[in-house]
């Protein structure tokens, strides 16, 4: 396959020629309340050519199958002159490397028949199923997904990976007295479905106690609150307020990009984002352009230090790339996004953040975080009351709504528990498609936070 | 590739069908700083479903040739441990004729895209705004069979050009996002439509909403934000949860649920429209299909799958994406228009709040239609004119209990992609500033 790419690439007249291709085993199992809906597998094997020359802005041809390689970048070519671009593109230099980490997985879920894996979803929806009287429906779905990834470019960088990574998410419906409520949850692990069984298992009880706690659960009085994130929270709230805003902009995405030298939260609050975190979904060792990938401080003690780049944007920016180049589809172009995002820890425990709160909200999970411009929304999974230092009562409906930055700048003080988050997220955005992300965060305490009325 | 596909399962199977999907795009963008790009994406996916002893398989490939063993052997090992469905695939028959191509956007190149796309740009672009413009061009070739006789094959063709504008400065408001589609090269009227837009939608100034914190006032929805603000409704009329789930029509066939003005329908026989085929993923033939009918549940929508499980026929719905099961959708949707034009919306509201844009975002409990939507393009009416835009507006309240009494249906009803939907005013609803 070297070989190939490689003269697929040599045969480019483009100033600079990146020729990616990638082949995705997967299978799903969806089990609707006890019985199977289906269970699949799927075989996908495409690329992306990309060219680009001096005076020239992007072309790039995305293709199914393998054939015709030297085709495909001889037409990124011709599309790269096509677009008449008013500005030319400039890459930063990179380090040319060779990367070649194949090795057999273990615990491949490729060799685990899919029998089996329609025995281990219908063992989750039974024991979802069993759980309590009240769960009127429910949906399991066991994915697993092993992608090899090459990539050769005209520098001479030459890329090759083997990874793989299971996923399970379950969907709870609660019902009593006319009354339905849903919880959803997630989760995605990096190897095969021997690797945590048990947190699997832990997630099915997770999602059905929440339904179950919705079911009665008051909705949230609205209002302004001093409010507890735990680490899934903060971690959501960190990747969608501060990470996507810390890489130049995206075709079709937000436009804003955070100042360097802006001071936008206390000293406690220092955010990166690391790609070579280990043992993540989203770690790599080298991005989509084939950039090593580096831990890049976005935030330090509040102060705005740093962006997540490309090549490309690297370049405009006059800084050096940061080995975030990620592709959002397997035959898209690689974009600036974030991998593993991470808020750093700070000193104390939980019952510190809680204690000298006399009446606050404790959010728990993220069931999604969205910004518009420059507001931004954060629902949470499941909460509860804090009253008098302790956590209380369940309630629903809570969301945290406000100015993405005045957000931010509302965090008062970090616990020392930070721990990475297994849930399955992955992030969309715009033209630049669906990309696995981790993050990462200690617990949290924001004080003053409008909470937004909770509807039952 | 199908007649392999199905001759090698011949004999091994009960009832096999099979689908072949091409596609090759051409997209060409235009960043605020004038640098283009234009990629081009070619892609090819084949699908294969077997009932084998009384259980259903599916395996998707690249769909090459070469293939076609390891697709066969994938969707037996499905069979295998797939679920006990009695699949009953549907035999030939006439297949309508749709328009759904267009030779003059199979043609089109990089270069005419180029030219589509620096017009809007051109067009769109002030001295405090950041503009950024794409065009695009899709041509693809459908192919459907299977075990009972079924080979039908069509093409489709569509185009779109679009653009994300922002306003720089104090006060200006969140991206404003505007495209148009069709199964034809958009026209220069169509292009001066979404200038127009953009300028309705940012020029008035930032005023505050007068009650607070929340207060129920008239909403009137703009096309694009109906679109969002039905999504519960679409779900519930849909596949399984609408036959066996927990939709909150579920067995309520025939019933007054709505507003009697309310009238929505599901046609995959709309002429060039992006989701327009005569044929479903499934070989099923499209039909249109009513769904609410004045105010009543006309009608839910199934594939071949959840036909089986409700026992009830297809009707049509099957899509088969990529690398993914068979799911039900829809195709084209369409609201009936009703008599008021925006001048007569405006003066029915009074005082209330227009909406030209929802942000989707879930809510507290979509499935049973309660919802909390984002309203980044709100604008405060009073006295039946626009006062200003309204900044950290929440919409709030039930769907299907908003649904029920309409104030009034424009008569705007245009094609929006693969919906034509036309403003609608709500008397039901809760507003409220969230900042």
């Amino acid at each position: 396959m070297k070989d190939r790419l490689f003269d697929a690439v040599s045969r480019s007249r483009a100033g600079y020629t990146e020729l990616r291709l990638r082949r995705v085993w997967s299978t799903s199992v969806l089990v609707r309340g006890r019985s199977v809906d289906f269970a699949s597998s799927a075989v996908e094997i495409g690329g992306a050519a990309r060219c680009c020359s001096p005076g020239t802005g992007w072309g790039l041809v995305g293709f199914s199958g393998t054939d015709r390689l030297d085709t495909q970048t001889l037409q990124a070519h011709e599309l790269s002159l096509a677009g008449a671009s008013r500005q030319p593109v400039e890459l930063a230099p990179i380090a040319v490397r060779e990367h070649d980490a194949v090795m057999p997985i273990p615990d491949d879920p490729r060799e685990v028949p899919l029998a089996e894996k329609r025995q281990h979803a219908e063992s989750l929806a039974a024991l979802l199923a069993a759980s309590d009287r009240r769960i009127a429906s429910s949906r399991v779905l066991c994915r697993d997904e092993v992608v090899e990834t090459w990539l050769a470019t005209s520098e001479g960088s030459w890329v090759h990976e083997l990874r793989s990574e299971v996923s399970a998410a379950v969907l709870s419906v609660a019902e009593e007295g006319g009354n339905v409520e849903r919880a959803l949850g997630s989760m995605r692990i990096r190897g095969g479905w021997r690797s945590e069984p048990t947190e699997i298992e832990a997630l099915v009880e997770r999602v059905t106690t929440r339904a179950i706690e919705r079911l009665h659960a008051p909705p949230v009085r609205s209002g302004r609150y001093t409010v507890v994130l735990d680490r899934s929270a903060a971690g959501a709230l960190v990747h969608r307020a501060v990470t996507h805003l810390a890489r130049p902009s995206l075709p079709g995405a937000d436009p804003d990009v955070l100042p360097l030298g802006l001071r936008i939260g206390p000293e406690c609050v220092t955010v990166g984002d690391d790609p070579t975190a280990l043992g993540l979904s989203a770690t790599a060792v080298c991005d989509d352009e084939g950039t090593g990938g580096r831990r890049t401080i976005i935030i330090q003690n509040g102060v705005v230090v740093g962006h997540l780049h490309s090549r490309e944007t690297a370049a405009a920016g006059k800084q050096a790339p940061t080995g975030h180049a990620r592709a959002g589809s397997l035959r898209g172009a690689p974009y600036p996004r974030a991998s593993n995002s991470f808020l750093a820890h700070g000193q104390g425990t939980l019952d510190d953040l809680l204690q000298g709160i006399t009446l606050g909200v404790y959010m728990i999970d993220a069931l999604a975080c969205e910004s518009a411009g420059d507001q931004i929304a954060l629902r949470a999974g499941s909460a509860r009351m804090i009253r008098h230092g302790r956590l209380a009562e369940p309630v629903k409906g809570v969301r945290i709504m406000g100015g993405l930055l005045p957000v931010l700048g509302r965090i008062e003080a970090a616990a020392e528990d930070f721990a990475w988050d297994a849930d399955g997220s992955r992030c969309r955005d715009g033209a630049a498609g669906v990309v696995p992300v981790t993050t990462g965060a200690p617990h949290v305490r924001l004080i003053d936070v409008a909470i937004g009325e909770g509807i039952s | 590739m199908i007649h392999r596909l199905l001759e090698a399962v011949s004999g091994h199977v009960a009832a096999a069908d099979a689908l072949v999907k091409r596609d090759d795009t051409l997209t060409l963008s235009i960043s605020p700083e004038g640098q283009t790009r234009v990629a081009s994406s070619r892609s090819r996916v084949g699908h294969l479903r077997v009932l084998r002893d009384g259980r259903v398989g599916s395996s998707s490939g690249s769909g090459g040739d070469a293939e076609i063993p390891d697709l066969v052997g994938r969707a037996m090992t499905s069979a295998a441990a797939g679920e006990e469905m009695d699949l009953f695939l549907p035999a030939p028959a006439p297949v309508p004729e749709v328009s759904a191509r267009s030779h003059q956007v199979a043609a089109a190149d990089a270069t005419e895209l180029d030219g589509l796309a620096r017009t809007l740009f051109d067009r769109l672009r002030r001295g405090n705004r950041r503009v950024e413009t794409w065009a695009e061009r899709s041509v693809g070739s459908v192919q459907v069979g299977n075990s009972r006789g079924i080979l039908v094959g069509y093409t489709v063709s569509m185009a779109g050009v679009g653009a994300v504008v922002e306003s720089i400065g104090v006060g200006s408001g969140p991206p404003c996002r505007v495209f148009t589609s069709g199964a034809a090269l958009p026209t220069l009227p169509e292009l001066e439509t979404l200038v127009a837009e953009v300028d309705r939608r940012l020029d008035p100034a930032i005023v505050e909403l007068p009650a607070r914190p929340a207060s129920r006032m008239p909403v009137c929805l703009a096309p694009r934000a109906v679109a969002t603000f039905l999504r519960p409704l679409r779900a519930a009329l849909t596949g399984h949860r609408a036959w066996l789930g927990d939709s909150p029509l579920r067995g309520r066939m025939g019933e007054q649920v709505f507003d009697p003005r309310l009238s929505l329908i599901d046609d995959p026989l709309a002429e060039g429209r992006p989701a327009s085929r005569p044929i479903d993923d499934e070989g099923v033939v499209s039909r249109r299909l009513p769904l609410i009918d004045r105010g009543r549940v006309a009608g839910f929508i199934a594939d071949l799958s959840v036909g089986a499980r409700a026992n009830t026929p297809s009707t049509g719905h099957g899509w088969r994406t990529p690398h993914a099961p068979t799911r039900v959708g829809m195709t084209n949707v369409q609201v009936l228009p009703g008599p008021e034009n925006r001048v007569t919306l405006l003066t029915m509201m009074g005082t209330g709040v227009w909406i030209e844009e929802l942000e989707w975002g879930a809510g507290p409990n979509p499935g049973s239609g309660t919802i909390a939507l984002r309203t980044p393009w709100a604008y405060l009416v009073e006295g039946g004119r626009v006062r200003g835009r309204l900044e950290g507006v929440v919409l709030s309240g039930n769907v299907f209990d908003a649904l029920k009494e309409l104030g009034g249906v424009g008569n705007d009803a245009t094609w929006t992609g693969s919906h034509c939907l036309p403003s609608l005013l709500l008397t039901d609803i809760s507003v409220r500033c969230e900042t």
